[in-house]
């Protein structure tokens, strides 16, 4: 018995420990694969120390997680006193609204949260940026509080009341027995409350990937962005680092605890030793709140104009690979501006973003069936072209588009197909005939799918020879049986996470657009791209536009102009593999990629393109419950039913309330006795 | 005198409390009874909850499931630890604490690379001529993804129960004839309810909601109530019926905990484990 516990334990921290240690392995590995290790190396941490941005997300996550526990320790430890001595009734309500943030769900909160903050925000104020750096700490501080009264709370119960009556009989004010006294008793119960404050928002995703906007990113929520995409080694050396510091601070505060505790032994007085360590401690907070508010202050008044870019994950030169770093160029030339830059997956995430109404964003590169969707909820500003000199370069058949036809509102980014991308190793070339590679049942599980519902129903509706842009209710239904008929041969439904699954070879085909292909290609020679020419394809512009949100219109305008010189736009091509709308720009390309078929199809085959057109929020609305049907009911879900009967769901409430009502009524009687 | 004064310490705190947590729940129920388009009175989002009823299921089995396996895996390291003497407690307990206080989103991912296709566990299969596993995108995956994440949620609780079971009761029970299984099950297991039941909240409680999980370590099949709820947010852009998504989740947890706390009996306002 002894001994399989033994055993057990050993192999239960094993499994503790096993992912952590692969993660601190990968950070000194040459590769960015997590799985094959390539060369020993340290480049990685120089890479860490250089990467402002990551150490700046860093930076930002203590700061709120200092400030948030701060300030939760002290107002939470005022309340625990306040609490203990309320009457029982009254102690156990507010005891039991302290319990909600304990046993909601995380996502509960950050919704409930959020929602609030947006309508407080947005419906009532009329703000721009409903969520910021304020709503995140004052989430932070929500949830750490219980945190701190419930530690604090059993150590007050626990003091002796006596105690505190004698130092008010010695002369001191209730005040002062209070921080002579009762704060001396309660020490212990503060600094793990704290402890365990610090730690939980520290590492909070859930709740701060609810509540934030796009200004103020932690480093959880930015890792959440990164995980979808390759993940740079230097984030492995950043969590080796981290792993480092939390063993050594925890291996100390032991080492304190041990000592303290044998010292307690002897005497019980406050050792010598523990009012230093207090003293310390106390000065470590004082000073790192000071230093965070100092920050915070010199942050928000700086002299720069922060201009807020979001644009598609890997869609956009960053200077990996030699190629040019295009925001640090912009930053260069312009140096009052600062770039702060980040990504969505897709053009409905974006859309969410924008109409959730919690974002300021001064620049982004939706698609064209997007801009017009924009355009028509009035949710973007006219460009004023004084400012966008280069826009001469726009070829012309990029100009009066059907989603902008009077080029108000857009000014073009890149344009391209979708088309299917595999891997010749493993897939027949016999079997390359059309979309219907992806119905092939032939590779089932090693096929990825859109998880965005227009381009997934695209391809649907191309298979089954249905307009793209159809608004009609049966046509919509039949090209979401044709993707339930797929979903069980469907590994994952995906975005970026598609370069990792591609480039690893653990899926085989998926449908993605031509750019993005194209740079899976390189990295792995057998995978392979092709275009459906007789089925049709999506032919897609990506354009730069200003959402209403915007506060520094100039200066996105001066970026947007910045990218449209043909120089930048080649050198941007140049990264992110997609055909540049810039007149001259194709000439500054990488001669392989500007003779490329994939990047540049000839126009006999472009011909065979569709554009994704403006649809009316309805239809949109029904596609994605469609499109979620489709992925949550799979293969089963033949016909949707009409008028979906509300019978189960009423009967699971009504299960749920009596249950509720059954469980806590009776419990009170028991209290009574 | 000094008494009454004090009591006014706790008001800013009330105050906060119904701000930031209650009211923010009645602006979820608040979304979840309106129209996504018009702004009116409907009882529309409640109606199409009966699609995702299948999803709750699955979640609700999938993290009962883990909670379990949580539960057998971790009783006997908790007892373990418990009985170890004290320096070497201080340093299990924080050996177990550790992985809580990292980011629980790369830790994740590491198992990604961990179980995928051509990843280190097949590869390390291969060499040893065993054949590969197809793990990733199954439901196991996700199992034990939510076992591998919450399992220190299950130790502390069980081990702080444990450490505190008086070994006096133990021997009593020894003289009195019982054999060691009998001691189990007599007194150390009935005596470590309460901490199997917070375990089993505290992981049951995060497993059931989570939407990361099943994102990384899921397939195309295994969507669970939390990826629904994060999808109606950040891309369908229905917070309306997100939210009344999120109101279904949050009775149906407040009435699991409800029955562990009936079975648990009356552990008072001091009952904080981590």
């Amino acid at each position: 018995m002894k001994k399989t516990n033994r055993i057990l334990t050993i192999l239960i921290f094993a499994f503790l420990y096993l992912p952590m240690m692969v993660l601190i392995v990968a950070s000194f590995n040459t590769g960015k694969n997590l799985t094959v290790f390539e060369s020993f190396t340290i480049e990685n941490y120089k890479d860490l120390f250089q990467d402002k941005d990551l150490l700046g997300l860093l930076g930002n996550s203590l700061l709120i997680s200092i400030l948030s526990t701060a300030i939760a320790t002290g107002f939470g430890t005022f309340a625990a006193v306040g609490i203990h001595n309320l009457k029982p009734r009254m102690r156990k309500t507010v005891m039991s609204l302290t319990n909600i943030p304990m046993t909601n769900p995380d996502i509960v909160t950050g919704i409930s949260l959020s929602l609030l903050f947006v309508f407080i925000g947005t419906t009532m104020l009329h703000q721009k940026e409903s969520l910021n750096f304020w709503t995140l700490l004052i989430a932070h501080i929500t949830f750490n509080l219980p945190y701190v009264i419930l530690n604090v709370m059993p150590k007050l119960k626990q003091m002796d009341p006596a105690l505190q009556d004698a130092a008010m009989d010695l002369g001191c004010t209730p005040v002062e027995s209070f921080f002579k006294v009762t704060l001396h008793e309660i020490m212990p119960g503060i600094i793990s409350g704290a402890v365990m404050a610090f730690t939980m928002s520290l590492d909070d995703f859930v709740i701060s990937y609810f509540v934030t906007g796009s200004g103020f990113l932690t480093l959880p929520i930015e890792i959440y962005s990164y995980t979808k995409k390759p993940m740079q080694p230097r984030v492995y050396a950043m969590f080796t680092l981290l792993f480092l510091l939390i063993f050594v601070l925890m291996v100390g505060m032991n080492l304190l605890q041990i000592r303290s505790d044998r010292k307690k032994a002897t005497k019980r007085e406050i050792t010598k030793f523990g009012r230093i360590f207090r003293r310390v401690c106390a000065g470590f907070c004082a000073v790192a709140i000071f230093f965070g508010v100092g920050w915070l202050i010199f942050s928000t008044r700086q002299d720069k104009v922060t201009l807020n870019v979001m644009n598609w994950g890997q869609n956009i030169a960053d200077g990996s690979d030699e190629t040019m770093d295009i925001i640090a160029a912009f930053e260069e030339k312009y140096p009052h501006i600062d770039v702060n830059y980040t990504t969505y997956e897709s053009n409905e995430s974006l859309y969410a973003k924008l109409a959730g109404g919690g974002v300021t964003v001064d620049l982004i590169i939706p698609s064209d069936y997007m801009i017009a969707r924009l355009i028509d909820e009035d949710m973007l500003n006219p460009l004023n072209f004084d400012n966008i000199p280069n826009y001469k370069y726009v070829q012309e058949q990029f100009k009066n588009t059907a989603y902008d036809p009077n080029n108000a509102y857009s000014v073009p980014y890149t344009w391209g197909t979708v088309g299917i991308i595999y891997n010749t190793k493993f897939v027949d070339e016999a079997d390359v005939t059309g979309w219907e590679l992806l119905w092939n049942e032939k590779y089932a599980g090693k096929i990825l799918m859109f998880d965005n519902s227009r381009d997934a129903f695209g391809i649907a509706q191309f298979l089954e020879g249905i307009s793209i842009n159809t608004t009609d209710k049966k046509e919509l239904q039949q090209a979401a049986n044709k993707l339930a008929e797929q979903n069980p041969l469907v590994r994952q439904y995906v975005m970026d996470q598609i370069y990792g699954a591609m480039e690893d070879e653990n899926a085989w085909i998926a449908p993605y657009y031509a750019g993005d292909c194209m740079m899976m290609m390189d990295a792995n020679e057998n995978l392979q791209f092709y275009l459906p020419k007789e089925q049709g394809f999506n032919l897609f512009i990506d354009a730069m536009c200003i959402p209403k949100c915007s506060e520094n219109q100039k200066e996105a305008e001066l970026l947007i102009n910045f990218l449209c010189e043909p120089e930048i736009s080649g050198a941007n091509m140049d990264y992110i593999c997609y055909a540049s709308p810039i007149e001259g720009a194709r000439d500054h390309m990488d001669e392989y990629l500007a003779e490329s078929e994939v990047i540049y199809p000839e126009d006999s085959i472009l011909e065979k393109g569709t554009s994704y057109l403006f649809l009316p929020p309805e239809v949109n609305r029904l596609m994605d419950n469609l499109f979620m049907e489709v992925r949550i009911s799979g293969g089963d879900s033949g016909e949707a039913e009409e008028d979906p009967s509300s019978l189960p769901v009423i009967l699971t409430f009504a299960g749920l309330g009596i249950a509720a009502a059954f469980l806590f009524l009776p419990k009170k009687k028991t209290k009574h006795k | 005198m000094k008494k009454n004064k004090s009591i006014l310490l706790s008001a800013p705190y009330i105050l906060w409390m119904l701000l930031f947590t209650l009211i923010p729940l009645g602006v979820m129920v608040f979304y979840a009874f309106t129209d996504p388009d018009t702004g009116a009175f409907t009882l529309g989002n409640l109606r199409d909850l009966g699609l995702f009823l299948p999803t709750l299921g699955t979640s609700v089995w999938y993290s009962l499931l883990s909670a379990i396996i949580c539960l057998l895996l971790g009783y006997p390291v908790a007892y373990f630890i418990a009985h170890r003497g004290a320096v070497a407690q201080k340093i299990l307990y924080m050996l177990i604490m550790l992985p809580m206080c990292m980011s629980f989103l790369l830790r994740t991912l590491a198992w990604v690379g961990l179980l995928e296709t051509n990843g280190i566990i097949n590869v390390v299969l291969g060499k040893l001529g065993l054949g590969t596993v197809e793990a990733i995108g199954t439901s196991g995956a996700v199992i034990l993804g939510m076992v591998y994440n919450y399992l220190p949620y299950m130790i502390l609780p069980l081990y702080a129960i444990i450490v505190k079971i008086d070994n006096r009761l133990i021997e009593a029970a020894e003289d009195l004839g019982c054999n060691g299984l009998q001691v189990f099950g007599r007194v150390i297991l009935p005596l470590s309810v309460p901490g199997i039941l917070s375990g089993i909240t505290m992981v049951f409680v995060p497993a059931v909601s989570t939407f990361y999980i099943s994102q990384k370590l899921g397939g195309a099949e295994t969507m669970l109530i939390g990826d629904i709820i994060e999808k109606q947010f950040k891309t369908s852009n229905n917070p309306n019926l997100g939210a009344a998504l999120s109101l279904l989740l949050m009775l149906m947890v407040l009435v699991c905990t409800g029955i562990m706390n009936r079975f648990g009996g009356e552990d008072e306002e001091g009952g904080v484990v981590v």
